[in-house]
This record gives structure tokens, C-alpha cells and sequence, in this order.
């Protein structure tokens, strides 16, 4: 047993740091208040140079993924900028990735390296306006025609949409098989004919992040996803306890940021003759967000390693570090703010930015709800009476 | 990383938890209504090996690393033993055996650990007195040295297993003017004039744990006595912090573990409004609330004690985290599990009523949270 990093796991947490500090933070600012069309160009910048830093290749080797270095190397991503971040991931972690367990060998060779290598951007659309967490109540369909899977229905925010080069699109290719068997994730190009891209959407936070609806009307799938319908929920499962850990980097890495910035405002801003943080009120406050974000990291390393080494309970630990990390994430948000207090008020700082960030997490995938359900569900179920 | 335990730690803990539930925990109960130390729960203790379980097997014990010895807390603490019993048995083996087998001369180690680690003999550490809590280095007990003796005078309070204490290691400060690097530990036997302990303390929790004020008038303690050497006392007091931030939570850690499974069999098996409640968010959500925290104060633990037997240096960060995490989110945890109760939660023949009581002491024993908040704070603002 071991809880700390291993020295190569630091060094490469190091570098992707110090990378994305001096390439990518200091174009967070702009990629907020830019304007839609502008922030679908700044994103594609960013993501061909986190290739270029070497950001997006930790933990993804061969047909492995290593979620404690897919971990590590998203936290500091996170950190210089959160939306940068949730772009990166949908696309060398949810669509790259997904291709990576469970693509055909001719899929990974042909999908997953221009993606790797920020030449394309993936995209991963399961959600509808209908069916968030309640997966099964999608309605997309899919019906083989002669040799060719035909898509409808409609995705209503799908991260990268406006940017991406390739689709995995979760819809019912046999609806009667139900959730779990009727299920399969299809691989759509970018110019597949009856695939619209809606218009990029605005959001509170992570306005970077280039987002849009995508709707299908006999659109013409490049294939399914490893090649066998029926696999889809599964693997659609697969991915997302995965992404969960991913959210907790997020969270992690705004909450690292915001405590970063806090500290140093409570060191130069001063009232009645001293530095504001030797107050208590803001120094025990500096305390609760270190120890918080502390404990998020270790819940998502924890998870990490569960799902690394297939341990039973391995997806009941990844919600509980995505709940951990992500409801901290918007506590640190606010007493950062509270800190910060007018300065941090007025548009264009850094704090504020971070404070409409962060309420992503409790929202995204799985909203702080559902996470609580179904942990609860798993502890409960030990007691059941047969 | 790693967070893998080896199968041996997993059989270990399973052990000690059947055994807990099965010996112990039937006794707790009634032990915690007298409110008084309980020497059956303490033979049970001894005869199992815990209260030596760090110590080399030629001392009477078992070479267990301290993370091992956190999985003993955690699984006897999960199997209901009472927070009190478990205190008392941290404050004996923790605070003052292994203070003596670390700094003591071969005579005093030989002396005294074999006894300790067999239980027949129990030990505690007076640092605390009523003017000096978390604040320590203030302490107003002097030792004035008289030819090869020295004299004893002050005293102290909140001392857990004093009034049932057969060895003690004392904190007197020897030269005033040197402020702390004057304080130095004594080893005191019991019966040694001078030496009177107050009669026990009733208190809201942890209340198998005998616990009261030391008294030490012209108490003369033979030069041996001194553990570790003049003026190393301060040293010593700090250096038990990893064994304090781990070992001496792991039984909180087990308690929450035990409310945890109380509650989430006690939800399926209760009806209202004709259906299992369970079946309702409210108490849903506590229970997930419950699960994510004892899986991240586990981490926090556990990482203090694997450091530890890494040979890694204490990040007193990482040591504060574990102990402000499990003393204010614990308690809020335990009156969660009071509230899925509800009257039956009130009653004291319930244990998650005893863990409730016994929860708070995490935020106040061995540095309050505050103080906790105040290390970080410090550190961070440096």
C-alpha cells in the first residue's frame, strides 16, 4: 500500500502543468467572453496544443486506459482552464477512448490517431432532451438498411458538436431488446448526409466549450461501434463510470485553482494592518478548501485505481468521488468568491469565472442527485432481505 | 499509488471483527450506561492481542505496522465496540507503550512494555492541564532536580486511563526560562507519594474511558525516570502525531461503519406509510452521504498511517486533513444516522445514540478542529 504518487506519476504531473500554465491559462480569459463562432476556433488552437505539450496522451496506451494518469494530467488541465479541459476529454477520452475498449482494430486504426493528434476532434452524444441519466427513454433509433445503419432523432447538447470531426451516437438499434440489449453506439462522420449540426448553444460556465444540438434524419452511420449491435448500454456504462473520474479532475482542478488565487489575494489584500488571511474567517476558510479539494483528489485517485484494477464497487467509488469533488468544487467556488469579495464580483476576473465554472459538475452526467441514489441504492441493497 | 490491502490485513480485519462483534460489543451497552472503565472489555482486549500489537514479539507482542494496527481500530469500532473502550486502549498502547518503547532505555523498555503489552498493566500520557490545551507548550508543571531525584509539582487534566493507570508519562517542564525546549517526560508509577489522581470525570461520550485530573505534589521521581532525556519532552509529544492522526481515529472511521450498516439495515427493515423507508430520498440520501464519508476519511486515515510505515516524512497537511475531516464531518455523519432513527435513534439502548455521543470527541481530543484549521491555515499563508 501506498497513497502517495510514484515519482514518475509526479514528473508527468509536473510537466503537463507546467505546459498548460504557460500555454493554456493565459487564454482562458479569452475563450469565456469570446463570442461563439470565435470560441469553436480558439478551442480547435488549444486542443492541437495540449497534442503538441503532450497533454493528451498520458494514460492512453495501445488498447489500455490508465485512469490514474488520465487523472493526473486532466487535474492540470483543469486547472489552467476548466472548459479547455471538458473539450479535450470528450474528445481523446469519451469518443478516443470509447474507441479504444471497444473499437474493431480497423475502427482504432482509422479513428482514434488524428484525434489523438488534435488533427480531428471527437465527440460523444448520448443525452437527449428526455433522457439524461434515465438513459433507456432515448428515443434515437437506428434500422439497417441494405448494409448501412440509418439514424433519427435528435441530441440536444452535445459537447464539441460545432467542432467535431466524428459522432459516437448512442440510439436503439432493436428497441423491443430493450435498454440493455437493444442498445449500440454508432460512429457518424462529421459530412454523413442527414446530420445536422445545430447552432452553438450559451452557457452560464465553461464557455469555451464549443456546444450545439445535432439532429439525424436517415442519417448514415460509418458503422457501430466494435461492430456488434446490442452492446451499446454496456459500453455506454463502461465509459461514463470512467468519466466520472474525469468530473472529479474537473472539479479538482477548478478547486485547486480557485484555493491557488484565493491564497494569494488573502496574502496581499490587507484590512485594519494585516494581511486579510491571518483573520480567521478567511483562514480556516483557506483551510476548508484545501482539506475538501484534498480529499475530492483522493476519492478520484481511489476510484481510479478501482476501475484500474476491475475491483467490486469499483462505479459506487467512482460516484462517490465525482459527488465529493464536484460539490466541493462549488464550495470552494463560493468561499473563493467571498474572499475575493468586490474584486472578485466584477466581470472578467478570474474567481468569477471559475464560480459559473464550477456548478458544471453537479449537473453533468450524472447530476449530484443520482449520484446520491444510486450509492445509496448499493448500500441499502447489502441489507435486503432475499 | 496503491491502495491495495495485502490478504493477510484483509483476514486480519475480518478477524478482528468477528471477534469485536461476537466477545466485545454484547458488553458494550451496559459498560457505557455505568460510564466506568471496563476491565472485562480491557481482559478481552489484552487476551486478543490488541493492546500490543505494535510492539516486537520478544515485548509481548505482534510487530504489527501501524496501518495494521488502524485496521484494528477500524474493524473493532465497526463491530460495535464502544468508543470509550477503544480510547482507552489508544491512550494505553499509543500514547504511553509505544512513547516508551520508542525513547526509553533498555531498562525502561524491558520494565515496562512486556506489562503493557499484556495489558496486565495500564498506561496513559498527562500533557494536558487546565491552563494548557492545545496551547501544550505553556504547561505550568515544574521538575526542580534534588541530587538524583526530581521533584514533581502541578497538574493536570482530562487524562484518559488515570484513574485506573498503573504507569504515566508525565510533561514538567525542568527550566522555565528555555519555554518549551525545558519540558521533559517523566515515566511516574503508580503509588509514588506525591501522585493523586481526581475522581473520574462523567462525561457526554467515549465513556468506558476512565478519564481525570493528575495531581503531583513534591512527587519525586528517580532520574531513571526521565524518558528520552532532559528537555526532550516537547519532541516527544509531537512526534506521536501520525500515531494520533491515524491510529487514534481509525476506531471513528469504525463507528461510522457501524452506523452506516445499522442504518442501512435498519431502513429496509422499517415501514411507514406502507412502505420500507428506505424507499424514501430523505433517507436515501443520507445514507449515500454516510458511504462517501467514511470512503474519504478511510483515504485520509490511511494515508497518514501508510506514510508512516513507507518511511515517508509526516506532511502535516495530509495529518491535519484526516483529523478535522473525521472529527466535524463525523459528527455531522453520526447525527445523520441518529435523525434515520428517529425516537428509536434517541434511545440509549441504540447504538448509534453511544457512536453520536462518542463521535464529538474527534473534533476535541488531541487538538481541537480549530486548531487543525489553524496548522493549515498557518502553512498555507506561509
Amino acid at each position: 500500500m501506498d497513497y502517495q504518487l510514484s515519482p514518475l506519476e509526479v514528473k508527468m504531473q509536473q510537466e503537463v502543468a507546467a505546459f498548460c500554465q504557460t500555454e493554456i491559462a493565459p487564454r482562458a480569459k479569452m475563450l469565456d467572453r469570446s463570442s461563439r463562432p470565435e470560441a469553436c476556433t480558439y478551442m480547435k488552437e488549444n486542443l492541437k496544443m495540449l497534442h503538441r505539450g503532450g497533454c493528451l496522451e498520458p494514460g492512453h496506451v495501445g488498447d489500455i486506459i490508465d485512469l490514474i494518469a488520465v487523472y493526473l494530467a486532466g487535474e492540470e488541465i483543469a486547472k489552467a482552464c476548466p472548459a479547455t479541459f471538458l473539450s479535450a476529454r470528450a474528445s481523446a477520452f469519451l469518443c478516443a477512448g470509447a474507441l479504444r475498449l471497444f473499437g474493431t482494430p480497423e475502427q482504432k486504426q482509422w479513428y482514434i490517431p488524428p484525434i489523438m493528434e488534435a488533427k480531428q476532434v471527437g465527440a460523444f452524444a448520448y443525452s437527449e432532451e428526455q433522457a439524461g441519466s434515465d438513459m433507456a427513454a432515448i428515443n434515437t433509433v437506428a434500422r439497417k438498411d441494405s448494409k448501412t445503419w440509418l439514424l433519427n432523432g435528435a441530441k440536444n447538447v452535445v459537447v464539441n458538436a460545432p467542432i467535431a470531426d466524428v459522432f459516437l451516437v448512442l440510439a436503439y438499434s432493436e428497441k423491443n431488446a430493450g435498454a440493455e440489449r437493444g442498445m449500440s453506439i454508432f460512429i457518424c462522420d462529421k459530412g454523413a448526409k442527414g446530420l445536422k449540426i445545430g447552432k452553438p448553444v450559451e452557457t452560464m460556465g465553461l464557455r469555451g466549450v464549443p456546444v450545439a444540438g445535432i439532429s439525424m434524419d436517415n442519417c448514415a452511420a460509418a458503422g457501430i461501434l466494435g461492430g456488434t449491435p446490442g452492446k451499446g448500454y454496456e459500453q455506454v456504462t463502461r465509459i461514463l463510470t470512467m468519466g466520472k473520474v474525469g468530473i472529479a479532475a474537473l472539479c479538482v482542478g477548478i478547486g485547486n485553482a480557485c484555493t491557488e488565487i484565493s491564497v494569494k489575494h488573502a496574502k496581499e489584500r490587507t484590512a485594519f494592518g494585516k494581511p486579510i488571511g491571518l483573520y480567521q474567517d478567511v483562514g480556516f476558510r483557506l483551510a476548508d478548501m484545501f482539506t475538501i479539494n484534498d480529499l475530492g483528489r483522493m476519492l478520484a485517485l481511489r476510484a481510479a485505481w478501482a476501475i484500474n484494477t476491475g475491483e467490486y464497487e469499483a462505479d459506487v467509488l467512482a460516484a462517490c468521488a465525482k459527488l465529493f469533488a464536484s460539490e466541493a468544487a462549488t464550495k470552494i467556488a463560493n468561499w473563493g468568491m467571498q474572499i475575493f469579495a468586490g474584486h472578485g464580483y466584477v466581470a472578467g476576473s478570474d474567481i468569477e469565472r471559475f464560480y459559473r465554472d464550477a456548478k458544471f459538475g453537479e449537473i453533468c452526467e450524472g447530476a449530484s442527485e443520482i449520484q446520491r441514489s444510486m450509492i445509496a441504492r448499493s448500500e441499502l441493497d447489502r441489507f435486503l432481505q432475499a | 499509488m496503491d491502495f491495495s490491502l495485502s490478504q493477510e490485513q484483509t483476514m486480519f480485519r475480518e478477524t478482528v471483527y468477528r471477534y469485536g462483534r461476537d466477545e466485545i460489543a454484547p458488553l458494550c451497552e451496559e459498560a457505557d450506561f455505568k460510564g466506568e472503565f471496563s476491565f472485562e472489555i480491557w481482559r478481552k482486549l489484552a487476551s486478543f492481542g490488541i493492546l500490543g500489537l505494535p510492539f516486537p514479539e520478544e515485548f509481548g507482542g505482534s510487530a504489527a505496522n501501524i496501518l495494521t494496527c488502524c485496521l484494528a481500530g477500524e474493524a473493532l469500532g465497526h463491530a460495535g465496540v464502544d468508543g470509550g473502550s477503544l480510547l482507552a486502549w489508544g491512550a494505553h498502547t499509543y500514547l504511553c507503550a509505544h512513547n516508551i518503547y520508542v525513547f526509553g532505555t533498555e531498562d525502561q523498555k524491558w520494565k515496562y512494555v512486556p506489562k503493557l503489552a499484556s495489558g496486565e498493566w495500564i498506561g496513559c500520557m498527562g500533557l494536558t492541564e487546565p491552563g494548557a490545551g492545545s496551547d501544550a507548550a505553556s504547561l505550568l508543571t515544574t521538575a526542580v532536580k534534588k541530587s538524583d531525584r526530581y521533584v514533581l509539582n502541578g497538574s493536570k487534566t482530562f487524562i484518559t486511563n488515570a484513574p485506573v493507570a498503573d504507569v504515566m508519562i508525565v510533561f514538567a517542564n525542568v527550566n522555565k526560562a528555555k519555554k518549551h525546549e525545558g519540558i521533559t517526560a517523566f515515566i511516574i508509577e503508580k503509588g509514588t507519594p506525591g501522585l493523586t489522581t481526581g475522581k473520574p470525570f462523567h462525561k457526554m461520550g467515549c465513556k468506558c474511558s476512565s478519564t481525570s485530573e493528575v495531581f503531583l505534589e513534591d512527587c519525586e521521581v528517580p532520574e531513571e525516570n526521565i524518558l528520552g532525556g532532559e528537555g526532550k519532552g516537547w519532541f516527544i509529544a509531537l512526534s506521536g502525531v501520525e500515531w494520533d492522526r491515524c491510529t487514534l481515529l481509525s476506531p471513528m472511521l469504525g463507528a461510522a461503519l457501524n452506523n452506516l450498516d445499522s442504518c442501512a439495515r435498519y431502513a429496509n427493515e422499517r415501514h411507514q406509510f406502507g412502505r420500507p423507508i428506505r424507499n424514501f430520498q430523505a433517507i436515501q440520501h443520507r445514507i449515500a452521504d454516510m458511504k462517501v464519508f467514511v470512503e474519504a476519511v478511510r483515504l485520509a486515515i490511511y494515508r497518514v498511517a501508510s506514510a508512516k510505515d513507507n518511511g515517508q516524512m509526516l506532511n502535516p497537511l495530509q495529518a491535519a486533513v484526516s483529523k478535522v475531516y473525521a472529527g466535524d464531518r463525523g459528527f455531522e455523519m453520526a447525527s445523520e444516522a441518529v435523525q434515520i432513527f428517529g425516537g428509536y435513534g434517541f434511545m440509549h439502548e441504540y447504538p448509534v445514540e453511544r457512536n453520536f455521543r462518542d463521535s464529538k470527541l474527534a473534533a476535541i481530543g488531541g487538538g481541537t478542529s480549530d486548531i487543525m484549521r489553524m496548522i493549515v491555515s498557518r502553512i498555507m499563508m506561509m
